[in-house]
């Protein structure tokens, strides 16, 4: 990390961007790393598991097939309607960020939309870690005042009659949307459809993938 | 940076606290996004996994370190970036990793002076934590021990509001950590669910003790919020603590 000076750059230039590197996250971050370690407070093997797990092993499939499971079996439906804990509780489904988990089915005349404008909640053991899109400023701003533009911009339009819900997550309840099935899927067994699970239906900034693009 | 807030808003409206903010042009959408995009951004999730037993053990007390950066170390290096600068903050607050440790070691890697590198930490930028009364908060009650780490709580007293009432939530007064989102306070909206109750994180985040409270969904129409221009045919709903609400008058 070394400036040589090569190049012919001047001191100014030098300055500029080696003060830009100590602002880099990429500096920083290796920093503290090195020094939590020296100290023994934190551990590099536990770290590297964290990310292996979380990058790995959790991702929006989890929810994708209870979301399926749910399409074939309506009793099942109503329970993650009613009572999502107890459900996810008998699947073994445990994790980070999913305490309580509220289930928001979309159906003909209401589509459902999750949001955290105050910091970015998500349920994480069933969607995987959020998206950047998620996150930013833009949606956090203005899924709440203008949902039907801002799902329109994205991909979605909805019929006017359609009634919009938007769940912004600021206690620690999280939200999970039960898109609608789409049509032509009929005697599909669970896998095939949870393949038509995309991340997008489940916050709820899309519908279920079209069965005809699988 | 973000765009200039809405000259409207309350001056107290704090950086993190965006819902209805004006100026944001389209969502960075991308469907097939991977939750990492950088390696930075893998080490800084681990790291904090590693640590968050030394740091940040209270419920609300993360978050509200991220409301307490200044403007450009939250927004600059996105949600790994404000977490980054926020765990610096902690770190240097419980006393494991000083500030003019961290600029030595910047120094050294991005070869400029510690006192450049030090201009560059968001340490001195962050706020302090807010002094709040306890007085006026509600207050302490005990409930059984919970059998794992959870913030829910049993509460013996009944909850105050019941579904189909209307309520209002004022505007906080305090400063601090409050979960609930500006654009709300002030209007009526209507409870539609009750969910488990929960520590109070306005009083866990300054370390005031538990204080636990009903939660309840509550749903505005979206007109109630945002005007007559707004989309006739849309509801927010929001989850707010029972000490933030009141009965609506003539509700």
């Amino acid at each position: 990390m070394h400036d040589d000076h090569a190049g012919g750059s001047s001191h100014g230039d030098h300055d500029h961007r080696n003060r830009h590197l100590a602002s880099s996250p990429e500096i920083r971050v290796e920093a503290l790393e090195d020094l939590l370690v020296e100290r023994g407070i934190a551990d590099r093997g536990r770290i590297d598991a964290i990310i292996e797990r979380f990058e790995h092993d959790i991702s929006p499939m989890i929810g994708a097939r209870l979301v399926a499971q749910a399409w074939l079996d309506p009793g099942l439906r109503q329970q993650l309607l009613i009572d999502a804990d107890a459900v996810l509780a008998g699947m073994d489904i445990r994790g980070a960020e999913i305490e309580h988990i509220e289930v928001k089915a979309n159906e003909p005349g209401v589509h459902n939309v999750v949001v955290c404008t105050l910091c970015s909640c998500y349920p994480w053991a069933l969607l995987g870690l959020p998206p950047n899109w998620y996150k930013s400023p833009e949606y956090r701003a203005r899924v709440v005042r203008e949902p039907r533009s801002v799902l329109a911009e994205m991909g979605l339009e909805l019929d006017p009659s359609t009634e919009v819900r938007v769940w912004d997550s600021s206690s620690e309840t999280r939200f999970l949307v039960l898109p609608e099935r789409p049509a032509g899927t009929e005697g599909w067994p669970v896998e095939r459809l949870a393949d038509l699970v995309t991340r997008d239906s489940m916050i709820g900034v899309d519908r279920a993938a079209d069965p005809g693009s699988e | 940076m973000p765009p200039d807030a809405d000259e409207s808003a309350p001056a107290a409206r704090s950086v993190h606290d965006l819902g209805g903010a004006s100026g944001y042009g389209p969502v960075p959408h991308d469907p097939d996004e991977l939750p990492f995009h950088a390696d930075w951004e893998r080490r800084v999730f681990g790291l904090l996994g590693a640590v968050t037993a030394s740091t940040a053990r209270r419920p609300g007390e993360f978050r509200y370190v991220l409301e307490r950066l200044d403007a450009s170390d939250y927004f600059d290096n996105g949600y790994y970036g404000r977490w980054l600068a926020g765990f610096e903050v902690l770190l240097g607050e419980y006393g494991l990793i000083g500030p003019d440790e961290v600029s030595s070691a910047v120094a050294r890697r991005a070869n400029v002076t510690p006192e450049e590198a030090a201009g560059a930490s968001p340490v001195q930028r962050a706020a302090p934590v807010a002094a709040r009364d306890p007085a006026a908060m509600p207050p302490d009650r005990p409930t059984p021990e919970p059998r794992h780490r959870t913030v829910r709580r049993e509460l013996a007293d009944p909850p105050r509001f019941s579904i189909g009432e209307r309520v209002v939530a004022p505007a906080s007064v305090q400063p601090g950590h409050t979960r609930l989102p500006d654009y709300v306070a002030g209007k009526q909206g209507t409870v539609t669910k009750l969910h488990p109750a929960e520590v109070l994180p306005d009083s866990t985040a300054h370390d005031l003790g538990e204080r636990p409270q009903h939660v309840y969904c509550v749903g505005y129409d979206a007109q109630t919020l945002w005007g007559n221009e707004a989309d006739p045919n849309a509801t927010v709903h929001v989850d707010l603590y029972e000490c933030y609400l009141t009965a609506a008058e003539g509700g």
